[in-house]
């Protein structure tokens, strides 16, 4: 296909769902169409021939089409349950055992779903990035700053990926330097195959590998009735200092709600080819994803249980220090699991918030920006892609650089940073210019309000603990 | 012919259905939506909206909360690993 421009008299973009070959562009559309659309559209001819299947058998026609939409949820959520996430996880279990924080993690995740489902809608109604709209709508200055507040926390968290890869394959005996190094070589395999498709399937194949705690969960033996009556009764109540309980709820927080989930569920839906047919499929795919990292979060509070039934003091342990303090309860065999897990979460979880960071400045830069480009006509993006990780990989390596810092602040600097981001998805997603028909409803609007709110106190709350921490001593 | 079989048959005939060749544009533009071409969304913008008062001020009220909330966190970070005697 010829890359030849030609002035469109398109007007400003709207919300529409109409077929290219029928709008009134379709001549000049023809002669500008590149590998990416091409990609897409094999992509999407593919979920046409499952509509079709399903029009004779609605059972497997459906579950065909489900097979083929899902991805962006269920990526983003279990790239969420990354390296600090199951770290923040690990120390619940290990300091408070099986009670409030069981309960507490699904809210979470629910808070989560809430904000997701709206990146759905936007991205298949808009087939726009999340930063791309922030900056039409909101301007350059707020552009700016929602950008700003991505890439500073996509950079930390970046950095925790590569210290939990280390950590992972360091309980292998897997020298730190070659540890971060593999991670690199996978980041980069990921993306070599110039098809969001394949990108997509070979990174769920290793998410699902966030299951790794469940049988490390049942190696724990876990007393069940305990934990049906911590689900039911929210008990018991954690003890402690108060100061070091909020941190850990806001670690649990920002181990399921943060800023690089909506930019990069977005991106993903729209390089993916969502349409606002498939919004349905999208609601499925990440309450798939919601559901499966709930289970298996809730897993690794429950396999680090041990550490609590028996007084270990695990305040200090890093992610690796868990699956070795837990040898004794778990086994060999337990352990190397854990460790698995934690090397997934970091490797699944560098992959996607690298491609958030990318998807981002693409969609401001207004440069190639999908992985259904090969790297030659995006590099700028794949530059990006590949340039974070690696930068945050090399951090790791740094001796006397700041890791435990890092680590420390990491999941309370996405909370804190979530309300912005927050405000910004539900004025778009109100917003009728950009969404048309399908912008929130009532009782969407409660729900992302009251996840904002409980954002904000949230994030209030720990910024009093910090200047007056003996107020909370009486928790 | 079981219904089942006649039910598998036809889902088989519409997965066999050959793929069209994507290098022909009226291929591509009969599945994509118009705004989902990468010229078309390069060449269109959803324009700037106007934002009202309140929502400004809570833009800015937001973004003050953050540079706030960030500091404290560096603050209370330092201290963990630096306590006081």
């Amino acid at each position: 296909m010829n890359w030849n421009w030609t002035k469109l008299s398109a007007g400003p973009a709207r919300p529409t769902t109409e077929v290219a070959s029928h709008s009134p562009l379709a001549e000049d559309l023809a002669g500008l169409l590149t590998h990416e659309d091409a990609d897409r559209a094999r992509d999407r001819w593919e979920v046409s021939r499952a509509r079709r299947a399903e029009n004779k058998s609605r059972a497997l026609g459906k579950f065909w089409v489900l097979w083929l939409l899902v991805g962006p949820g269920v990526l983003v959520f279990l790239g969420e349950n990354d390296a600090p996430s199951m770290l923040s996880y690990s120390a619940t279990g290990a300091r408070f055992g099986i009670g409030f924080f069981l309960p507490f993690v699904v809210v979470t995740f629910l808070m989560g779903l809430v904000v997701q489902e709206m990146t759905v809608r936007l991205g298949a109604v808009t087939h726009r990035g999340h930063a791309e709209l922030i900056f039409d709508r909101f301007g350059k200055f707020w552009g700016f700053f929602s950008l700003g507040d991505l890439v500073l926390g996509n950079f930390l968290t970046l950095v925790t990926e590569f210290i939990g890869i280390r950590a992972g394959l360091g309980f292998f005996g897997v020298r730190p330097a070659l540890a971060v190094s593999a991670g690199l070589l996978v980041v980069f395999a990921a993306i070599t195959t110039g098809r969001y498709w394949t990108w997509e399937r070979i990174t769920l194949a290793l998410a699902i590998l966030n299951g790794l705690f469940v049988p490390a969960a049942l190696l724990a033996h876990p007393n069940w009735h305990e934990v049906g009556h911590a689900m039911l009764t929210w008990t018991p109540l954690p003890h402690g200092n108060g100061f070091d309980i909020l941190v850990l709820m806001l670690a649990d927080i920002g181990a399921t709600v943060t800023p690089w989930m909506i930019f990069f569920q977005q991106s993903a839906v729209v390089d993916k080819g969502m349409q606002p047919r498939d919004i349905g499929a999208g609601r499925v795919d990440t309450l798939l994803g919601a559901v499966l990292a709930t289970l298996f979060a809730i897993a690794t509070i429950l396999a680090t249980t041990p550490l609590f039934h028996h007084g270990i003091d695990a305040s200090q342990f890093q992610a690796a220090q868990f699956a070795e303090a837990l040898r004794p309860w778990i086994g060999r065999t337990g352990a190397a699991l854990f460790a698995l897990g934690i090397l997934e979460a970091g490797l699944v979880a560098a992959i996607a918030i690298s491609t958030s960071s990318a998807y981002a400045f693409g969609e401001v830069l207004r440069t190639g920006h999908s992985l259904n480009r090969p790297m030659r006509d995006a590099w700028p993006f794949y530059s990006i892609l590949l340039g974070s990780a690696a930068a945050a990989a090399a951090l790791v390596l740094i001796p006397h650089a700041p890791l435990e810092f890092i680590v420390l602040i990491v999941n309370v600097v996405a909370v804190l940073a979530m309300p912005p981001a927050l405000a910004f998805l539900v004025l778009l997603v109100n917003d009728r210019d950009v969404m048309g028909d399908d912008v929130n409803s009532v009782a969407q609007n409660v729900g992302a309000i009251a996840v904002t709110v409980l954002l904000i106190i949230a994030g209030l709350g720990f910024g009093v603990a910090t200047v007056f921490p003996r107020w909370f001593s009486w928790l | 012919m079981s219904l089942a079989d006649a039910t598998s048959k036809e889902i088989n005939s519409a997965a066999e259905a050959t793929v069209p060749d994507m290098q022909d544009p009226s291929a591509v533009l009969s599945v994509l939506e118009a705004d989902q071409i990468v010229a078309a969304k390069q060449q269109t913008r959803f324009g700037r909206r106007k934002l009202s008062r309140g929502t400004r001020a809570l833009l800015w009220a937001l973004r003050v909360y953050v540079v706030i909330m960030l500091v404290l966190v560096v603050i209370s970070a330092f201290r963990v690993i630096h306590p006081s005697p």
